[in-house]
Order: structure tokens, then C-alpha cells, then sequence
């Protein structure tokens, strides 16, 4: 089972810019299990002309999937699934849930919570979800 | 690793463009490098086509220097020429030639002419080849011009709103061999156009051209990660006083306030609600909305209202 370049989904006119839609939908395939380590991502042309955007932009996002450690690029073949989710140093990950972590805080000020409060919620969760 | 030559394909500096009064370019510098794919936009009126036509020496310039594979404009002689292709928007045709002879007609002044190329172009983009260039209707027309151009396989396209007639098939077949033209790594396209969504598919770079000079030139991906809008909520009206550094507008309601910004980080966003007490969302914005931010035009329309 390999991913097709049809299975994801590219919305140009979102906002978000396309090569940060292309790493979170690789990442979303790696947390789901339909990307296994030792597979490969479909090759840069592939994804270019089925979905329609800049070669550029596909490479960028395969680079940046590279520096984090989530994939591999193998000589002739392309770019190998290397490791499942815990990639990079701890900052960067950290960085990964920070945009989480903000509109959590921000819809639990908008509820009228104190510190405490949403702390509290936070501690329940990570009780729930022990290391 | 290979080292890559960075000579840039096109050069402009400083330059300028005057018809009788009016000064249509007031000092444009912009460097395009191989294998980039540059999206040129700006209000009617702003200056593309003057621009498109001064770096291929069509219009002399008033001032400044422009400059293709290194030679200036003006001086552009045949080996530059055969290296680019050019889609301009008053596409001059000979209405009596039919359609196949008329890409025939148009190979015969190249030295190498991809007869396979036009072919497959022609049948994919539904061309007749049997019908007279006359008889075709203006996308159409336009559609064999974008054709002739990349004939000779050129390494640099310059596209003076190639799509504004096609529709939306049409639109996306171009873009796909946009998109094939661009997997030679070295082949860079320049072109201006109105649709936003086309550029966002297809532009590695965005420069954007506001009263004569660039407004914007830069990767348009770090443009769309870096152009935000800001939603302030406070429990109190804000102050009088209450700004945002940097912001393009800022538009204060009571206890709401929304702001554009363009260059966004989240060191800023903690400063704002640190400093006014106040909670902030973060919103993306696509190329269209930041088109019209940047052009000092609100892009959020007030659904409140609309309901």
C-alpha cells in the first residue's frame, strides 16, 4: 500500500500556503498508518502534474519532511518514509504543537477561564495520556 | 553537488518608462533566476504590459537598464530571441492561413521547430487543425498563441495575460503545460494575469507591480506565511491609542479590532495581547485577499451584515 498523489487533498486558494498542506496531509498519512516506514512518497513530477502546482513547491515540502527527519531521500528512487511521527529535536516538535496549544488557550479565554482553569483541563488530558 | 550558474535570465534595475506626462514605471528593479516561475500582477492600468514590453525591447525604455540572458533589451538579437517565447495580448494572425499551416508558417523562422509538440498541444487543447485562424474564437486564438510560442521549446516564456479568455478547462490545460514546461529544472516563465488561484497553483515567485514600482517580489509561499490577518477581542473598548506597528490597516470596533499585517510572527501577536490585554486569532489569508490588503482594500467582506 503506498499513498497516490490523488489521495491528497490541495486547496491553492486556502491560505495556507500549498507546500505546508502537502507536509501536514504527509504527516496526517504517517499518524492515520496509511504511510508505513520503508515506503515511498510519490515522485515530485507525479505530484506536479496530478495536482496541478509548481514542481517547486512539492520539493520544498519533501525538504523540509527531509531536514525533520520523516523521510529519507534514497538515490533514483525518490523520498522513503523514515521514521514514524517522533522526529526532530525537541523544539521543533514543540513548535508542531504550539498552533494547538494557542487555539486551545485562546477558546478557553474566550469561555472566561482563569489560568488555573485551563491548566487544570490541561493536566486532566495529560493524566488521560500518560508518556 | 553540482554548482549552478545564478546569472540571472532577467535583469532590471532602476527602470523607468515615461509616454509624454505620464510616468507608467518609476524605477523597477527585479531579477529573475532560472527555474523560477514568476507571477506578475497589478491593477489595470498598473504597468504590466509596459513593463513585459520594455524587458523584450518592443518599447524603448526612458531610463535605467533591462536586460535578457545578459544582453540589454534593446540590443536583443536572434540567438536571445530563439531562446524565448512571447504571448502578448493583441496576438497578431493571419486570418486566411488554416490553423495547422499557420504553426508551420510560424516554425519555418526557427531553427528547430518541435512539429510532435505542436501536434499533441493542438489535439489536447481541442484545436482543429483544418480550420482558419480567422474563424477561431478569441480563446481560442489565444490558446494558439500560447501553442506557436512554446514551439521552439524556449527556456524563457513571457506571457502577457495568456488565459484571460480561456475557460476554466482550457485554463487548466494551459496550466498543466505550464506545469511540464517547468520540469526542465532551468526554463523560468514570467506572466501576468488577474487570476489569483491560477498563480497560487502554478507561481514559484510573485511580484507585484503597484503605481509604476514593485510593490511585493519574493517566494509566494513565504508571502502567504507571512501576510496575516489579526482578530482582536478585548473585554473593554480599546484604547484610543490602540495600533498594531506595521500593520497595512488597522480598523477599530469597540471591543473588535481587525488588522492586516504583513510580515507576521508569533513574538508579535504575544507582544499585542501582552500589551493591550486583549486576545488574538490569527487568520490566513489566500493570494487574492492579500492582493487587495496590499492595495490598500479591505478583503474581508462582513458576513454579519450580509445575513
Amino acid at each position: 500500500m503506498t499513498i497516490l498523489p490523488s489521495q491528497f487533498e490541495i486547496h491553492p486558494s486556502s491560505g495556507v500556503p500549498i507546500y505546508r498542506q502537502v507536509i501536514e496531509q504527509v504527516r496526517a498519512f504517517l499518524l492515520g498508518g496509511h504511510l508505513q516506514v520503508g515506503e515511498m512518497l510519490p515522485s515530485v513530477r507525479q505530484m506536479a502534474s496530478e495536482l496541478g502546482v509548481n514542481p517547486m513547491t512539492i520539493s520544498k515540502a519533501y525538504a523540509r519532511l527531509e531536514v525533520e527527519g520523516v523521510v529519507e531521500r534514497v538515490r533514483g528512487k525518490g523520498m522513503m518514509i523514515k521514521l514514524q511521527t517522533t522526529s526532530g529535536n525537541v523544539k521543533q516538535r514543540q513548535s508542531e504543537l504550539s498552533s494547538a496549544v494557542r487555539s486551545a488557550i485562546l477558546r478557553g479565554r474566550q469561555l472566561g477561564l482563569s489560568d488555573q482553569q485551563i491548566l487544570h483541563v490541561v493536566n486532566k488530558f495529560l493524566k488521560e495520556n500518560p508518556q | 553537488m553540482i554548482q549552478t550558474s545564478t546569472e540571472p535570465v532577467i535583469e532590471i534595475q532602476a527602470l523607468e518608462k515615461r509616454f509624454g506626462k505620464e510616468n507608467v514605471l518609476q524605477g523597477i528593479d527585479l531579477s529573475i533566476e532560472p527555474g523560477q516561475v514568476v507571477g506578475l500582477i497589478g491593477t489595470n492600468g498598473s504597468g504590466k504590459t509596459t513593463l513585459i514590453k520594455c524587458l523584450l525591447g518592443l518599447l524603448r525604455k526612458s531610463g535605467g537598464c533591462s536586460k535578457v540572458f545578459g544582453v540589454d533589451s534593446w540590443d536583443l538579437a536572434e540567438l536571445q530571441k530563439s531562446r524565448l517565447g512571447y504571448v502578448s495580448q493583441e496576438f497578431a494572425i493571419l486570418p486566411w492561413m488554416k490553423v495547422e499551416a499557420m504553426c508551420d508558417y510560424t516554425g519555418a523562422f526557427y531553427e528547430k521547430w518541435e512539429y510532435h509538440l505542436v501536434r499533441r498541444l493542438l489535439r489536447e487543447w481541442n484545436l482543429n487543425g483544418d480550420k482558419r485562424v480567422g474563424a477561431l474564437s478569441v480563446g481560442q486564438r489565444q490558446k494558439l498563441a500560447v501553442i506557436l510560442a512554446m514551439g521552439h521549446r524556449p527556456e524563457l516564456l513571457i506571457l502577457d495575460e495568456p488565459v484571460a479568455s480561456l475557460d476554466p478547462v482550457a485554463r487548466r490545460q494551459f496550466l498543466q503545460s505550464l506545469i511540464e514546461f517547468t520540469e526542465q529544472d532551468k526554463n523560468t516563465i514570467l506572466f501576468s494575469t488577474h487570476i489569483t488561484s491560477d498563480l497560487e497553483r502554478v507561481a514559484s515567485h510573485l511580484a507585484m507591480l503597484k503605481q509604476g514600482r514593485i510593490a511585493y517580489f519574493g517566494e509566494l509561499e513565504s508571502l502567504k506565511d507571512r501576510c496575516k490577518r489579526l482578530r482582536i477581542f478585548s473585554d473593554q473598548p480599546l484604547p484610543k491609542d490602540f495600533a498594531i506597528p506595521g500593520a497595512i490597516h488597522c480598523e477599530i470596533n469597540e471591543n473588535h479590532a481587525l488588522a492586516a499585517i504583513p510580515d507576521f510572527n508569533y513574538e508579535t501577536v504575544s507582544q499585542i495581547s501582552s500589551r493591550w490585554n486583549v486576545q488574538v486569532q490569527v487568520e490566513d489569508l489566500n493570494l487574492e485577499e492579500i492582493f487587495l490588503e496590499l492595495n490598500g482594500i479591505r478583503s474581508e467582506t462582513n458576513d454579519a451584515e450580509a445575513n
